[in-house]
């Protein structure tokens, strides 16, 4: 496979609508004739009548389209990228996180922050993890790159606080131990592909 | 290093159909880096002996498969750096490495700087077809500051290799690890290469070499530095940050007069503390071998947070009616320039003790031999295949040139002799003909005139020299046994060509430090023999060279690290804080005769000596913009800090500042005095001496490095003394533990000098040995 | 009708219905913003104001608490006086306006007898009057941007002399024909012209359209309100003020909304008569009622237009309209 595909950034079609500019009208004749045709054309008058019939929508036929936000809530897709969690294994519980740190290199405004060190059980332990909100941009590449599934977004998008820069730290992304049931897979940025199981090749075990 | 270039012999070579040139004699491998052409190779290391572990560095020369670590390049030679079978071992060997390789890339300390990984990847490894059951292979801590995990090393020896070639300890190697035998099926279906290195790969692991849990070594951390994958790490660095997170900076090492390039690595300290801190130091690990100290002692910053004016007003008034400044070499270029024009223009006297000896001993040497400075370096004594030791406990003093003689022996086959009074059970171990002189203290000369008896061109020497030479009744004076010496003495001198000496502060601190600097002379005119000198501390050949010292003064005294009535610290124990060595930039004069700039690692907010000049004379903006004012009459060039390059092209040319310009002038004959061994010591004999990796206050600081002040003795020596004992000097005693040091040998005691608040340059005076009463309390 | 039976007209009276068509004028205008959101909402599918009492009809009082507790900020560069005054010249005008125009029907006020006429004060140039009035509004904008020392300010108060002066050319252009017909300028003549059922829109629809679109840029409404067009400049002459000063620009503005819909009711549209089972007092408030609506919701479905084609407009089609239709209705009279 070549990296062209890659390399096109160009993706999706774009369907802009091009106006005809090529011919304004040059002699006093033709230009009499535009007015002449622009004011003729009912157009105002269709402008008035689809105001008209969408007040009726409206009003009448149940078509109103505000949701009354904090009392009625849209759902949000689970690609949506707010506020970040982190996951725990749903076997051990133990944190997914293994402080591998690339999150820290990827995220471009420089906000999380990791400490990490030797434990008793000769494992790296995250002692200490923070995103700095006020800076994080939520774009996800955080979420992308953790090999572990670990960081992800979640739907917590009401954060509006006194401070500009709150702080966010592990224990308060982390899934509750007990609601651990209740820690659904992200399917968002650096979510398994369904077809991933095609994509690798296996390790022989057979000795 | 262009100029040597040109004398040795250059072959033609032709790489991959492009024809280069090529050191003869060197090994493809390395005459391709030269060349800037890439060559896989995992085990190979520049400086050591190849083991051919590896097996990838595999390329075709003149139609034959060859290793290119291993083979040398010849006339005419054409090389092909891939073909289909080359490629096809490779990528096997590749597969093989990763067979039960942890997955644990994440959380591995050498992550993003693996060559495990890399490889991997350089040869397109995407699917696995080797598989074989794992053994289990235990995490284990081998000493103080190391840790090995078994399961990720992938036993390429290296780290047992830089041990034995340079370091010399040789404290770990490869054993036995009982993993499962290889299907004897592979052996005609997979890549030969591929399956002699997993063969062999399967069978082995690395242990200390003791056949202990722990290593007995120096603790020098260089088998972590060439460790390829994240087998052996430091304990104190494992899993506190991830390699690409650590801000690089190219320094030099303040600790000892060997001034190895190295880089300090920086980040924040922690969430909640944002002020940087040194989390590891690495090297240039092809090119410069580190010690302990430097590898490991380096958090001796001076964490000053703002300008204390109070006391920088002090300062400013002590200096304006200061009569002396007490200092130690461990100081820049600059900053000496800064005490030597106060000198100059405030009339202030200098005191540096063992600089000021090193610089009466470097005169007697130059008045006598009309060579401005000593004749060689460290990396010129590398290439010697005969090296010799006089005056210096090469173990402790100074662990490069400790490398030296023993890389000697391990590489060039060479011969060493080894001349000291305090035995050492390392030395010997060195390699097979080495033979070591436990002389008298006091003796010194009469090595010289045995090595000039050995040596020299009778013809050429004066009459005075002449007439003391008598081989075997010199091999007797010193200890040893003529018929024997005699023996051995012509198996070593079999092939040999480059003949050096390393010489060390034992001769400078000497009563006959002036008949035996021109001892050292008289070696150098009448043989071939190249003497290397040993400057005492780390900048003491730049302070020697830029101060006017003097011997001796009073009145009000300001201390520059060192005691006085006004100290000025960079240990934050004084009257005013200073910059510790790394957080200054400037440039330090190594042993090897050259000035190699130093950048701050770490930031510093208070005072520098530079802000006491602008003060009290007149100075410029910057510490460094003395750099190009460093005299040129000794030697030093008109550069500027920015322009000083730091760091080595990939054929090992140390491109570090510059190297001092010397000279030479004619002189008249040399008029030597008669040896007379009265001066020799007898009884108990104390060695100002310090412990590996232990070299002034600011390793002490370091809090990585554990070795204690305390006597150091071998270990049927603190036997008899007991745990803690009173040292009588003359004028005055000292209450230390007892420490045993199991490789030294014989009665003398060491007692350290790097605790600079105890004095011990007082108690021992102008010898480095002097006769104590030692008492158990 | 009759003027003999009409009771006399008495100072008290006038007073009373000044202060009338002030606090009720007033109460509209705001209620005016409480509609426009209303509806501007509805069509575009949206609630609109809901959450101050029923339906978020206090919204009314919300803003009006606002408006009076707001610290009023005076810039500091500013013309203090002019910047001052500006806001209660556009509100002034605009209600002067208002006292020759026929608001609600004469009635008295009983046991005190006091007889409240329909007209404060009923000039028999009633019309001219009304015109030279709202003309002088111009004032408001002018001072108001300028003294602000702002540039958008002044680009606005630049647009409001081209715009209202231009327009004020084809509101009088095309109130003349009508005139003509009636041959008075008082609103009362108007309304009795028209009383046999036929209005003057049936004689004069090209008067009534050039009327309309002019009455519009002289309120300063879309698609005509470039003299504070937010996407352009900011809030052009209002830019600086905020508070109750704001508050009066407008309450100018809805006032001369009403002042329009009034003119255009009387002068075209069969003014207070009664209209088959309708009441006459009921008709003309329904006529109001609609030009209001008809402002709001041509402003939901037009989108404004560019200065230059708003001259464009005036000088090349309304202007030359107006006056052929003023040649046409004069030949059509001496022919009659
Ligand atoms: S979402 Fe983007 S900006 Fe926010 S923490 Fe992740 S990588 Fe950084
Ligand atoms: S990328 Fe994932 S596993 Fe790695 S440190 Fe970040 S959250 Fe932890
Ligand atoms: S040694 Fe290299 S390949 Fe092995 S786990 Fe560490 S980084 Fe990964
Ligand atoms: S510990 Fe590291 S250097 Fe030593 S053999 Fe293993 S992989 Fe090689
Ligand atoms: S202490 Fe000396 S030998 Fe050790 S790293 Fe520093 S300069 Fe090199
Ligand atoms: S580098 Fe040559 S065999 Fe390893």
């Amino acid at each position: 496979m070549g990296l062209e595909k890659f390399k096109d950034r160009n993706v999706g079609t774009q369907n802009y609508i091009k106006l005809d500019l090529t011919h304004p009208p040059k002699d006093g004749w033709s230009k009499f004739k535009q007015v002449l045709s622009r004011a003729v054309q009912p157009e105002l008058f269709v402008g008035l009548w689809v105001t008209l019939r969408e007040m009726n929508n409206a009003l009448f036929r149940g078509k109103m389209h505000t949701t009354q936000y904090p009392l009625e809530k849209l759902p949000i897709s689970p690609r949506y990228r707010a506020i970040h969690d982190m996951l725990r294994l749903l076997e051990s519980g133990h944190y997914r996180c293994i402080g591998c740190g690339l999150c820290e290199k990827i995220c471009i405004s420089n906000c999380i922050s990791m400490d990490t060190r030797y434990d008793e059980n000769q494992r790296k332990e995250v002692s200490e993890y923070t995103i700095n909100f006020g800076r994080c941009i939520f774009c996800g590449y955080c979420a992308e790159v953790c090999p572990e599934l670990a960081i992800v977004h979640g739907g917590r998008y009401e954060n509006a606080s006194e401070q500009r820069a709150s702080f966010s730290l592990f224990e308060d992304m982390l899934t509750p131990i007990d609601n651990l049931n209740l820690q659904q897979e992200y399917q968002g940025f650096g979510a398994i592909s369904p077809n991933a199981d095609d994509n690798i090749k296996k390790t022989p075990l057979a000795y | 290093m262009s100029e040597m270039q040109s004398v040795e012999n250059m072959v033609s070579i032709k790489i991959d159909g492009v024809e280069y040139k090529a050191k003869e004699g060197e090994y493809i491998l390395n005459a391709a880096r030269a060349n800037d052409i890439f060559i896989p190779a995992i085990c190979y290391l520049t400086r050591c002996s190849p083991t051919l572990a590896c097996r990838i560095c595999l390329v075709e020369a003149d139609g034959k498969q060859v290793y290119s670590c291993n083979a040398k390049v010849k006339e005419g030679m054409e090389i092909t750096t891939t073909t289909p079978n080359i490629l096809e071992e490779r990528r096997a060997i590749m597969e093989v490495y990763d067979v039960n390789h942890p997955l644990q890339c994440g959380v591995c300390d050498q992550s993003g700087e693996c060559e495990l990984q890399n490889y991997t990847l350089e040869l397109e490894v995407d699917s696995q077809s080797y598989s074989i059951p794992d053994t289990k292979r235990e995490t284990k801590n081998w000493s103080s500051v190391l840790h090995y995990d078994a399961g990720l090393c992938i036993v390429c020896e290296r780290c047992t290799t830089v041990c034995k070639d340079m370091i010399g300890d040789a404290a770990i190697k490869t054993t036995k690890r009982g993993g499962a035998a290889l299907d004897k099926s592979l052996r005609g279906n997979m890549p030969k290469d591929a399956y002699a290195m997993w063969n062999k790969l399967q069978k082995s692991i690395i242990a200390p070499s003791n056949g202990t849990e722990n290593t007995d070594c120096s603790d020098c951390g260089e088998c972590v530095a060439v460790c390829p994958v994240g087998a052996l790490v430091s304990r104190d660095f494992q899993y506190t940050t991830n390699a690409w997170d650590l801000k690089r900076i190219p320094a030099t090492c303040a600790h000892c007069s060997s001034g190895c390039q190295i880089y300090y690595e920086t980040k924040p300290t922690s969430i909640s503390d944002r002020t940087e801190k040194i989390y590891r130091v690495t090297n240039e690990w092809n090119y410069v071998s580190l010690c302990g100290a430097g590898r490991f002692g380096y958090d001796f910053e001076n964490r000053v947070e703002s300008k204390d004016t109070k006391a920088f007003a002090n300062a400013i008034t002590a200096f304006n009616k200061a009569k002396v400044i007490n200092f130690t070499s461990v100081i820049t270029n600059e900053e000496a320039l800064m005490l030597q024009t106060l000198k100059e223009k405030k009339g202030i006297k200098l005191i540096n003790r063992e600089a000021r000896a090193f610089q009466i001993f470097l005169d007697f040497y130059s008045k006598a031999s009309g060579n401005s400075l000593y004749t060689t370096d460290f990396k010129e004594v590398m290439k010697s295949d005969f090296v010799m030791s006089l005056g210096t406990s090469l173990r402790n003093d100074n662990p490069n040139a400790r490398y030296a003689f023993n890389n000697v022996q391990k590489m060039n086959k060479g011969a060493g002799i080894y001349f000291h009074p305090v035995g050492d059970t390392l030395v010997p171990t060195f390699g097979r003909t080495i033979e070591v002189f436990n002389h008298k203290v006091g003796y010194e000369e009469a090595v010289l005139l045995l090595i000039i008896e050995l040596f020299a061109d009778k013809d050429k020497l004066p009459n005075s020299v002449k007439e003391q030479l008598d081989r075997a009744k010199l091999v007797e004076a010193l200890g040893g046994d003529s018929a024997k010496f005699e023996k051995s003495f012509d198996k070593m001198m079999k092939k040999k060509e480059k003949f050096s000496l390393i010489v060390g502060e034992d001769l400078y601190f000497h009563q006959k430090a002036e008949n035996i600097a021109k001892l050292i002379a008289v070696l150098e005119n009448c043989s071939d023999i190249k003497v290397a000198m040993i400057p005492p501390k780390t900048n003491s050949l730049g302070v020697a060279l830029i101060c006017d010292l003097d011997d001796e003064a009073d009145g009000f005294t300001i201390g520059y690290n060192a005691s006085g009535d006004f100290r000025l610290s960079a240990l934050g124990d004084g009257d005013l804080d200073m910059p510790a060595m790394n957080q200054q930039e400037g440039t330090l004069t190594n042993m090897h005769k050259r000035v190699t700039p130093t950048n701050a690692g770490l930031d510093y907010h208070g005072y520098t000596l530079n802000d006491i000049m602008k003060e009290v004379l007149s100075a410029p903006t910057h510490t460094i913009d003395w750099t190009p004012l460093l005299p040129t009459d000794k030697g030093f060039k008109a550069i500027d800090f920015d322009s000083l390059p730091n760091g080595y092209s990939n054929d090992g040319t140390e491109n570090r500042g510059y190297l001092l310009d010397t000279s030479t002038v004619e002189v008249g004959d040399i008029e030597v005095n008669k040896f007379d061994d009265s001066i020799a010591l007898d009884g108990e004999i104390a060695y100002r001496c310090n412990p590996q990796r232990q070299f002034s206050d600011f390793t002490d600081k370091a809090h990585q490095i554990f070795e204690e002040f305390a006597l150091y003795a071998s270990p049927k020596k603190a036997e008899s003394l007991g745990k803690r004992v009173v040292v009588e000097f003359d004028n005055g005693n000292l209450e230390l533990d007892v420490k045993v040091d199991d490789r030294m040998a014989g009665d003398i005691v060491a007692i350290p000098d790097f605790k600079s608040a105890e004095n011990i340059y007082e108690l021992f005076g102008a010898s480095r040995y002097q006769k104590v009463i030692i008492r158990e309390v | 009708m009759d003027a003999t039976i009409l009771p006399e007209v008495t100072a008290v009276g006038v007073i009373i219905k000044a202060v009338l068509i002030l606090a009720v004028i007033s109460a509209i205008a705001g209620f005016g913003t409480y509609i426009e959101r209303k509806v501007l909402a509805f069509m575009q599918r949206r609630l609109g104001p809901q959450h101050v009492g029923p339906y978020g009809l206090l919204q009314l009082a919300a803003d009006g608490i606002k408006l009076f507790t707001k610290e009023d900020i005076i810039p500091q560069h500013a013309n203090k006086i002019i910047f001052s005054v500006a806001p209660a010249i556009t509100a002034a005008t605009a209600f002067i306006a208002l006292a020759a125009v026929p608001v609600f029907p004469d009635f008295t006020i009983p046991f005190v007898d006091v007889f409240v006429p329909s007209i404060a004060s009923d000039v028999n140039v009633g019309i001219l009057f009304v015109l030279g009035m709202m003309a002088a509004g111009l004032y408001g904008p002018l001072l108001a941007g300028m003294a602000q020392s702002n540039k958008w300010g002044i680009i606005g108060s630049a647009r409001t002399a081209i715009q209202f002066l231009s327009y004020e050319v084809v509101t009088g252009l095309s109130l003349l024909a009508p005139i003509m017909m009636v041959g008075s300028l008082s609103f009362v003549d108007f309304n009795d012209y028209q009383s046999d059922g036929t209005w003057l829109v049936v004689y004069q629809p090209v008067a009534f359209v050039l009327f309309l679109i002019a009455g519009y840029a002289e309120t300063n409404r879309t698609p005509f309100d470039l003299l504070e067009h937010e996407a352009e400049i900011v809030s052009g002459y209002v830019t600086e003020y905020s508070g109750m000063r704001w508050g009066m620009f407008f309450i100018g503005e809805y006032a001369n909304m009403i002042t329009i819909g009034v003119i255009a009711s009387v002068v075209f549209l069969g003014g207070y008569n009664d209209w088959w089972i309708f009441a006459g007092w009921f008709m003309i408030l329904a006529k109001i009622a609609f030009s209001f609506f008809f402002m709001l919701w041509v402003r939901a479905a037009w989108p404004h237009v560019r200065p230059d084609q708003l001259m464009w407009l005036c000088w090349k089609v309304l202007m030359p309209l107006a006056v052929i239709n003023v040649v046409i209705t004069g030949l059509v009279m001496m022919a009659g």
